[in-house]
């Protein structure tokens, strides 16, 4: 090989190989991860990939899956044109239509819905990514429909929601500044590895890890202590390191009583959690919680990290995540440097991104007041007073029900059925919509239930603008041409939007004031196909203008630029402004919660239950349901139903597998590798079983969205916390049967016995 | 120029990055019958009584000084190049033997849908352009290294210098 054809092969970028490097960022997961993407361009085409230098978060690394990048956006699954449905629904028999057809199709059917029964009768709904989020609000509402849906019904807001019922805002760990780490759940070294860097840095730094999780994971091998407790059981356990520390008389007497709410019913009600109690209900050993209870209290500063999901994902997660939130403000953590330290929110609620923008001004041209009440908001009303989304754990019974008015129309952005438990019954209620248009990267078993289809693009083929807490802000611009005819979502959304004739490019409201609306920008290419990246741009610029930075100077920023300016990190903003919940405190009592106290699992008091299925609460079930159901961990490889098409990834976990521990699967005579069979009351699945010390005695975890084995099949769609609607995904029952045999070429790590 | 690779095991999550972005870098062909992955991940779970610690680690080829599969190729497949000390293989040469595979003491050497010999080749192209190889730019916890081999020793031989004092 002469030297030439070397540096070809090896894809060095050049003059001499026609190799460019262009800036992006990957979106395939969407967890504010957004790492820096240098697309390595030929031809037109995207031939490697790999992490941007220069952006502060992802500093140059990927994970497993933006690494896969290129064959997840040259994928053969991809849309690449508009469809309309002619088989039955489900049938995946679609022919391909021009975009006039198809956006004129969707026009017309949400006129005729709108006209019959009411804007409100048609759903719009987000799933990932989230980037056009704001977007999708701001034509459901423009429309006139309040229910405005997407994938945080099961994702994040429940967390979030646990902390603003208590401080009124979220407060992430200062992990720069802190000595001690208190993981509450989550595994961000797979989940969000962009921090997974600096989470080695502190360890390295001499940081304690104090970890609280029912799995053995690689952040829980980090682990100073590791707290295993059996799932769903969070609550006590922070309860009752609560009894330590205020029995040990180390909490913060001065904070506690100048700016709490509630605290002597909270010592009360704390007090019935000894450790000893504590240990009969999470299994975790009594010396174990007073040791993480003292070291905690006593680190000065620790911060606690708190996880989008696992905490959460139980039928009582909002009241367990409270319960642990609360340890912050107890120990005087809260605000303070190396705590836990509120930050406000930029563009897309990135914490601490540095600037202010007007997304709220943008999504919500309606207030909810001039709605009809949007879906789930009698049967979760903390989450419809907290939350400016509909809960879409309620949609298969509003569907099904049409209580208290019908539902027949859905326009959705990346809607994945598995998302939901009970996912069958999901699919069910889909099918009784009168229209459908569904919006997706892939031809998915999701979309073969849409009357038309609408092509999307990636993030390496459209414009966006992502924040970063670093204080760093980017604006992409399209690496690639879209593949086919896929626009990006926003394309999309403006094009609806015009042809329903919605005000949507009016952001001041001029026209509902009798002023003159702007002229609109961006239309239809030849073809029909919505371009509006005129129109993207300013609306970019309207929304971050109040922050002083325009889309013009963001263009001359490829690989972004740091946010001038930024609003400086402060420190106990409280005593100054006093806490955003209605008594102006830190609330150990719920004046929101305390509100609902008539409902079943509703209390003002950070109150601990069992989950709804446990070996303690359902006992007769778990006689033939013996085991502890998680569905839902993370595995490095995958994000949701994003990477099982894809080859690179899929290499890695070919097969459909539940985590067992050696000795459950001792008992049922299971090895790697045999065939199971997963069942619980609602069902079964036939999956591999991987016998791993991850999973502790008496638990399985079950990754979702396999279209072989959905295990989100397996759980009632009614299973959810009352007060956030959110699934109890990671604590249910579910029993294990040998079907036989591991096939000979099973290609899988065995365990090493050293 | 230097050669080595250093995996720090405290830092490795098993995450794969490095692993996909070897697959990526190389356009390698994972599907069966005929796998071939040059990077790969493994969990070992290592039991000590009735404690468990899962370990992860990342495995290519070693870049031998002293090479078994090129002392061990009948045909003059493997060589050393020159300017990175990578140790390489030139398929055209390659008979499809398999008498590297019996050598390697890591099981490195993989045989693709041609029955040739393939595996890591340190990213040369690379490293002569003075970029370091696609898997060690990927990983996320900066546990994957390359370099003089003497280097990347006394990096650790820091972190454990400050590790007695801190066990002190
Ligand atoms: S293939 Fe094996 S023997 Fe040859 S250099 Fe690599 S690690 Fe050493
Ligand atoms: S150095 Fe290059 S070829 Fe070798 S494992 Fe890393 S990415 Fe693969
Ligand atoms: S990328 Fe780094 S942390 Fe992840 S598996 Fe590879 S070596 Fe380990």
């Amino acid at each position: 090989m002469d030297k030439l054809q070397r540096m070809i092969k090896g894809k060095i970028p050049g003059e001499a190989t026609g190799i460019e490097v262009r800036k992006s960022i990957c979106t395939i997961c969407d967890p504010q991860t957004q790492c820096g993407l240098d697309c390595y361009v030929k031809d037109g085409r995207i031939i490697k990939v790999e992490g941007s230098r220069e952006n502060p978060h992802s500093e140059g690394t990927l994970c497993a899956k933006g690494a896969a990048q290129r064959q997840w956006v040259y994928h053969e699954d991809r849309l690449r044109t508009p469809l309309r449905r002619v088989g039955p629904r489900g049938s995946g028999e679609f022919v391909p239509i021009s975009w006039s057809e198809a956006l004129d199709t969707v026009v017309e059917n949400l006129n005729r819905l709108k006209a019959e029964s009411g804007p409100e009768s048609v759903i719009f709904y987000c799933g990932y990514p989230k980037q056009m989020r704001p977007f999708v609000q701001r034509l459901a509402f423009l429309f006139g429909s309040p229910n405005y849906c997407t994938e945080s019904s099961t994702c994040f807001t429940a967390m979030a929601m646990a902390w603003r019922l208590v401080y009124g805002q979220m407060a992430g760990p200062d992990l720069a500044h802190t000595k001690l780490l208190l993981v509450w759940t989550g595994n961000p070294l797979w989940s969000g590895t962009p921090n997974a860097r600096r989470l080695m840095d502190a360890k390295e730094r001499g940081v304690k890890f104090v970890v609280v999780d029912p799995r053995k994971s690689p952040i829980a091998g980090l682990a100073d202590l590791h707290l295993q407790l059996r799932p769903g059981t969070d609550g006590a356990l922070a309860l009752a390191m609560a009894n330590v520390i205020i029995k040990e008389g180390l909490y913060d007497r001065g904070f506690v009583a100048e700016w709490t709410r509630g605290f002597d019913e909270y010592r009360i009600y704390v007090a019935g959690f000894s450790p000893e109690r504590a240990e009969e209900i999470t299994g975790v050993p009594v010396e174990l919680i007073r040791q993480a209870a003292v070291m905690y209290a006593t680190a000065k500063p620790a911060a606690m990290m708190p996880s989008s999901t696992p905490l959460v994902h139980h039928t009582n997660g909002v009241q367990n995540q409270r319960a642990a939130a609360m340890l912050v403000g107890l120990t005087g953590n809260f605000d303070v440097p190396g705590g836990n330290v509120p930050q406000a929110l930029a563009w897309l609620e990135v914490p601490g991104g540095g600037f202010p923008a007007r997304d709220h001004a943008f999504k919500m041209p309606r207030q909810w007041s001039e709605m009809p009440p949007r879906v789930g908001a009698e049967r979760f009303p903390v989450w419809t007073e907290m939350i400016d989304q509909g809960q879409a754990m309620d949609l298969v019974r509003h569907i099904t029900t049409g209580d208290p008015y019908p539902l027949r129309g859905f326009v959705g952005f990346g809607l994945n059925y598995r998302m939901f438990p009970g996912s069958p019954r999901f699919l069910e209620a889909l099918d009784k919509l009168d229209f459908i248009c569904l919006v997706d990267l892939f031809a998915t078993d999701t979309t073969k239930y849409a009357d038309i289809v609408l092509p999307a693009c990636s993030s390496v083929e459209r414009s966006e603008v992502r924040a970063y807490p670093q204080k760093h802000i980017i604006a992409t611009e399209p690496v690639i041409a879209p593949l086919g005819q896929s626009r990006s979502d926003t394309d999309i959304i403006f094009g609806l939007a015009q042809k329903l004739g919605l005000p949507y490019q009016d952001y001041d409201g001029v026209s509902s004031n009798g002023g003159t609306p702007p002229p609109e920008l961006g239309g239809f290419l030849p073809d029909g196909s919505p371009e509006f990246s005129a129109a993207f741009e300013a609306a970019m610029d309207w929304i971050l203008e109040p922050s002083g930075m325009t889309m013009a100077e963001l263009k001359k920023h490829p690989a972004g630029m740091p946010v001038p300016n930024p609003i400086p990190v402060s420190y106990r903003k409280y005593e100054k402004n006093g806490f955003p919940t209605p008594s102006g405190k830190m609330e150990f009592v719920s004046s929101i919660t305390e509100k609902y106290t008539d409902r079943e699992g509703i209390d003002g008091l950070p109150v601990y239950r069992e989950p709804r299925l446990s070996p303690v609460s359902t006992p007769e079930t778990a006689a033939r349901y013996p085991l502890v159901l998680g569905t839902g961990t993370r595995l490095p490889m995958f994000i949701h139903s994003r990477m099982f098409r894809v080859p690179w990834t899929r290499s890695l976990r070919r097969e459909a597998m539940v985590d067992l521990n050696p000795a459950d699967a001792a008992k049922y005579g299971v090895v790697q590798g045999d065939l199971v069979e997963l069942s619980t009351p609602e069902g079964s699945i036939r999956v591999r079983a991987n016998v791993t010390h991850l999973a502790a005695p008496g638990v399985a975890h079950m990754y979702h969205d396999y279209p072989e084995a959905d295990v989100n099949s397996l759980l009632s769609p009614d299973y959810l916390d009352p007060i956030s609607g959110f699934p109890g995904f990671k604590a249910s029952l579910c029993a294990v049967r040998k079907v036989s045999e591991a096939a000979p070429d099973f290609d899988l790590p065995q365990e090493v016995a050293r | 120029m230097s050669h080595a690779f250093y995996l720090d095991l405290d830092r490795c999550t098993g995450c794969f990055a490095c692993a996909v972005a070897c697959m990526d870098q190389n356009d390698l062909e994972v599907s069966r019958p005929e796998p071939t992955a040059w990077r790969q991940v493994f969990a070992i779970e290592a039991t000590t009584g009735s404690e468990v610690r899962i370990r992860y680690v990342s495995l290519a080829c070693m870049h031998c000084e002293d090479a078994p599969c090129l002392m061990a190729c009948p045909s003059g497949a493997i060589a050393r190049d020159a300017a990175t000390r990578a140790v390489t293989v030139n398929a055209d040469l390659c008979i499809g033997c398999h008498s590297c595979s019996i050598a390697c003491p890591f099981g490195v050497p993989r045989f693709g849908k041609d029955g040739r010999m393939q595996k890591c080749d340190l990213c040369s192209a690379r490293l002569e352009a003075g970029l370091e190889p696609a898997c060690v730019r990927a990983c996320p916890t900066r546990a994957l290294k390359q370099g003089d081999p003497n280097l990347l020793t006394l990096e650790a031989e820091k972190k454990a210098a400050a590790r007695l004092v801190a066990g002190t």
